[in-house]
């Protein structure tokens, strides 16, 4: 894996030599994988771009799992007195829907795409700490199985992702439910953080020469942001859920009231971590469909500092609206006032974005593509939740749509309207470039439709629903209340759930795309939707070194600068094709180009964690057990060689290379 | 393709937009008006639009604009988005010139909303700081929380002919045109208390006391449900506030405040008192009743249930739901009859409460014979490890089909 032998333009040198391919090996025992073939190739590796796609793999994998959840929800609720689920089941099936969806769908997912592209965009061979990038994969992965081990061990969590105190303590929810989700969200937390200082310190060290920060893609700028937003609020909700598992594993009282406890610090734990969430879900939507209008508008994105700044100034403001979230539980009015203002505040920034996507639109020449209309879709729906969120900043008003299906439509605008559509505007902008086939657009539009029919069919009627006054987490609703007349409780939660069921087969058409275009799907050309950005000035999928020569970067839009340039009349022309540029790049090809080594211990050290989870909730043995194997993993890791040699590899390369090896990682 | 004006800095965005709006003016006027009657036709009852006495009022006057405002934010935006996916689609039009905004308008953009939340943020302020008003309090009740019921707690309070303390559940009665302050408070979990038609809702927080104020204008029964998930019956806590003419919550008052009358001898509804001193007495308590040899029950649901607390069910039939108003004491019929009537006879048939041929039969014997099985409650003893034995909820207890014939009839004196 580690060299890249670069193309035929260097003089092939002599090989006096041929050592045997065996790993080299520190202290005599510890070695790093030099297999690259099957499994191994995705276990031990490294690679930021294998990894983005097993991000990517997990979180699909977790978004049908909360899918499937949801639509036992919304059958359930079709009738009055649904029968399908009983009370228990049901409140866990709305605190999993949540936690899946929020930790494991659009956390991930979006972590791919940053693991995916970042490097790409930045014009970088891979990250800034590789073993670290695979550790994070890792304990996501083994923390979403843990959470999701709880339903065959006695139920699964069922105090809502919210998971107030002190329902949530061991009195209040006896199963070991809340213990899962509280150390399975600890240790996606732990993947979480250590993603985000991965990423920082990529984007702040890695860019390609001439990138400066104003000269960067807006997708990267924008999960820059987010990873600032994780870095800060992950630690509060490590804190809150520590206090948690204390409270139900070890008898602490920290928000048992009977001890003077106060159970409002659970919500401002919860809030100060769960605003600032918010924003880590939409943000990197907001990129990809920042890239993904001005490419296939022709024209850049209308006022790119605007949207930077107002990017960088909700992660700011994001901080200061927590309580907007406890209207109702008595803070007093100075507090509500205030947190009312700084919420309406918010909204200032959030709708420059809409603006400027909108003037983007303005005077482009348009490309309906798959990845567009999903990115316009955005802009709509995204609207709508954002108006609603703007009526809720309104306390007095908030009061009343608070906890009713209100919050449920707004929110579901926010992220389905949102941030779901912009990472499928992601998948299929990016997926040529991923796999070098193209997704099928004919199949991508019905996929398109089915989903935003779906989703304002499902959600559109629980605004409805709210100010009519049914109530959230409710595992049943009666004729009681329901009003009289046909449009009345009856009609719309049976219009949300024949809607939930066409999002359905939208998802499922997505499936089916994927499917189809693994098997015959075209071949991608090299650059199939007239980009602009650096990810695409490479093969697709990307060589494992991304770039043959790193790129030096003159303009915000670098690739499409150095296809077009405007004539003596102002007008746009083609210059050069993009396999112009790319031979180009090819022809200055760094002569050896040192990739980082697998590793056996990221995965080892990540297996521990649920183990010592485990120990946590059944027996502290088991939790010593745990610690051992991660302490085992931390000198595997600690002690490795740093990479293996060049020897080890088949074909082995040329003996000293330490003049033009360009070290990664 | 010269037809096609293309103008990348948008800066004649406002002017095509006015044009575009007023085209489809009729149609916005069209659709939301017959959304906004879909949705409004239906009377429910915890419509959270239609206000039923000043503090709602208040909120709804705040809300009504601003959820307008945000409609025609939203149509702008919509507009502005369809209109640029009709026009600049790609026609063969030469790749526009790669402008990078119009700082100008852009700021322009910026402040224009900024101003209106400015505006709807005075407006806010002043709401908020109004409905927190507490001087002006005329009753005071106290509201308790716990899985999955409301208890009521009336202090003394000599203008309104409350001489002691009167304690219920189910239903909050109060006298319209009064200024209720509700206290409210948890013995367990966090709740929140919600009549959408009187007030916005407010969280019963354990271990502390939060106020919320409510009023209403005209006699009548309105719904509630509490918004704060609390557990496993969550959906089935609800409420109902009765409003109820000065002089006939006197006479609420003055029923409430009547001493206990034994059933007479040799009827079933004494035998159903035995029964209920035998069976229910460990936790509910009925003001007044005395065993054989004269003293006084007293209930110890301390003892037995989590909370610490059970429904008092002195004058059980005075109200209209049972089991944190999950259940109606009333008949359909008779619900409807009660629920529907006019401002000026509701007073007299609430205050009739529930007699024989009213009494919802099914589901208060469903209740007597199984109560876990009708409620999701933690009652079943091996999942009350937790609690140490103690119940959240009302248990089977296993009574007989003769012993709960006689409870019903018992229950039925309680008036």
């Amino acid at each position: 894996m580690a060299i890249i032998e670069r193309p035929v333009s260097v003089e092939p040198q002599s090989i006096a030599v041929v050592a045997p391919a065996t790993p080299s090996s520190a202290m005599g025992a510890l070695k790093r994988p030099v297999v690259t073939k099957g499994w191994r190739e995705w276990v031990f590796t490294v690679d930021h771009k294998k990894l983005g796609i097993m991000y990517m793999v997990t979180a699909m994998f977790f978004f049908l799992v909360g899918g499937l959840e949801a639509v036992l929800i919304r059958l359930q609720l079709a009738l009055p007195n649904g029968k399908i689920l009983n009370a228990d089941l049901y409140n866990q099936m709305f605190t999993m829907h949540a936690t899946t969806m929020v930790f494991l769908f659009v956390m991930p997912m979006a972590a791919g795409f940053a693991n995916y592209f970042i490097p790409l965009q930045i014009g970088a061979r891979d990250v800034a700490f590789p073993r670290i990038n695979a550790f994070g994969f890792w304990a996501l992965l083994f923390g979403g199985l843990f959470i999701n081990l709880s339903w065959f061990l006695g139920g699964a969590a069922d105090g809502g992702w919210f998971m107030y105190a002190p329902n949530s303590g061991p009195i209040f929810s006896p199963s070991h439910g809340v213990d899962f989700w509280a150390l399975g969200l600890q240790i996606a937390g732990i993947a979480s953080l250590t993603g985000a200082i991965n990423l920082i310190v990529t984007v702040l060290n890695m860019r390609a020469p001439g990138m400066k920060l104003m000269r960067m893609p807006i997708f990267t700028w924008m999960i820059l942001v987010v990873q600032f937003l994780l870095a800060f609020a992950v630690p509060v909700i490590t804190v809150a859920l520590f206090l948690l598992s204390f409270q139900r594993n070890f008898g602490a009282t920290f928000f048992d009231v009977s001890a003077g406890a106060d159970p409002l610090l659970w919500q401002h734990l919860f809030w100060i971590f769960g605003h600032p969430e918010v924003y880590i879900l939409i943000l990197p939507s907001f990129g990809i469909i920042s890239e993904v209008l001005p490419v296939f508008s022709r024209k850049p994105l209308f006022g790119y500092p605007f949207v930077v700044f107002s990017g960088a100034a909700i992660g700011f403001v994001g901080w200061g609206v927590w309580a907007h979230h406890m209207f109702a539980s008595g803070l007093g009015p100075v507090s509500v006032a205030v947190f009312s203002i700084s919420t309406m505040a918010i909204a200032v920034p959030t709708g420059v974005k809409i603006v400027n996507w909108t003037l983007t639109l303005w005077g482009g020449k348009l490309w309906f593509t798959t990845a567009m209309k999903f990115a316009i879709g955005l802009i709509v729906l995204f609207t709508v939740g954002g108006l609603s969120g703007v009526t809720h900043s309104v306390a007095p008003s908030d009061t009343q749509q608070t906890d009713t299906y209100y919050i449920v439509a707004h929110f579901h605008y926010v992220l389905f309207g949102g941030a779901v559509l912009g990472l499928f505007s992601g998948f299929y902008y990016w997926w040529p470039k991923m796999f070098g086939k193209m997704l099928n657009e004919k199949l991508g539009t019905w996929n398109f439709w089915f989903m935003v029919i779906g989703m304002n069919l499902t959600f559109g009627p629980m605004h409805i629903l709210g100010l009519q006054g049914q109530p959230r987490r409710m595992y049943q609703w009666t004729e009681n209340r329901a009003g009289e007349g046909f449009f009345n409780f009856g009609f719309w939660n049976l219009v949300a759930t024949i809607g939930s069921l066409v999002l359905v087969v939208g998802v499922f058409l997505f499936l089916v795309n994927i499917f189809i275009t693994a098997r015959s799907g075209k071949v991608a050309p090299l650059d199939p939707w007239g980009a602009r950005s650096l990810e695409w000035m490479t093969s697709n999928p990307p060589k494992e070194h991304n770039f043959d020569s790193i790129p030096t970067v003159h303009h915000l839009d670098e690739f499409f600068h150095r296809k077009y340039a405007e004539d003596s009349n102002g007008q746009m022309q083609q210059i050069a094709t993009a396999e112009e540029v790319l031979k180009q790049l090819e022809d200055n090809a760094d002569a050896h180009i040192h990739m980082p080594s697998p590793s056996y211990w990221p995965i080892v050290i990540a297996f521990g964690l649920p183990v010592t989870a485990l120990g946590v909730i059944y027996s502290i043995p088991v939790a010593i057990f745990g610690g051992l194997i991660i302490l085992m993993g931390a000198f595997g890791w600690a002690l490795e060689p740093s990479t293996a040699p060049d020897t080890d590899f088949d074909p082995p390369s040329a003996g000293d290379t330490s003049k033009d090896v360009v070290h990664v990682g | 393709m010269n037809h096609i004006k293309i103008t990348s800095d948008g800066t004649t965005l406002v002017n095509r937009l006015g044009r575009v709006m007023r085209r489809l003016k009729p149609f916005i006027l069209g659709t939301s008006g017959t959304l906004f009657l879909a949705s409004c036709a239906t009377n429910a009852p915890q419509d959270t639009w239609k206000p039923k006495g000043p503090n709602a009022q208040k909120i709804d006057s705040l809300q009504k604009p601003v959820f307008a405002v945000a409609g025609i934010v939203g149509l702008i935006v919509a507009t502005a988005v369809t209109y640029s996916v009709i026009k600049f689609r790609d026609r063969g039009q030469p790749i526009p010139k790669q402008s990078h905004g119009n700082p100008a308008l852009e700021i322009t953009l910026t402040i224009i909303p900024a101003l209106i939340l400015a505006i709807v943020g005075v407006f806010t302020f002043r709401t908020v700081f109004d409905l927190n008003k507490t001087s002006d309090t005329q009753m005071i009740i106290n509201v308790t929380g716990q899985q999955w019921w409301w208890e009521y707690d009336y202090p003394a309070n000599n203008e309104y002919g409350i001489t002691q303390p009167i304690i219920t559940s189910g239903q909050l009665v109060i006298p319209v045109g009064t200024k209720v302050m509700l206290r409210e408070t948890s013995r367990d979990v966090i709740h929140s208390y919600w009549i959408p038609a009187l007030n916005g809702k407010r969280d019963a927080v354990p271990g502390r006391i939060t106020i919320n104020r409510i009023e209403a204008d005209k006699p009548g029964i309105y719904a509630g449900q509490c918004t704060e998930f609390c557990g496993l019956s969550h959906a089935n806590m609800r409420m109902e506030a009765v409003a109820l003419s000065k002089e006939d919550f006197a006479k609420w008052v003055a029923n409430q405040l009547k001493p206990y009358s034994a059933p007479a001898e040799g009827t079933l509804a004494k035998e159903g008192e035995t029964v209920f001193l035998n069976q229910c007495t460990r936790c509910h308590q009925v003001n007044g009743l005395t065993r054989a040899d004269g003293t006084p029950v007293i209930a110890a649901p301390d003892e037995n249930v989590w909370s610490g607390a059970v429904p008092n069910l002195s004058h059980l039939m005075s109200r209209n739901t049972f089991a944190g108003a999950m259940f109606n004491l009333l008949t359909p019929e008779c619900r409807t009859d009660v629920w529907k009537s006019e401002s000026a006879s509701f007073g007299a048939k609430y205050l009739a409460g529930v007699s024989e041929p009213c009494l919802n039969q099914t589901d208060l014997r469903g209740w007597l014979r199984n109560a876990p099985a009708m409620k999701p409650m933690y009652a079943n003893p091996t999942q009350l490890a937790a609690t140490n034995g103690k119940y959240r909820g009302m248990p089977n207890l296993g009574l007989s089909e003769a012993d709960i014939e006689k409870l019903v009839a018992y229950l039925l004196t309680l008036k």
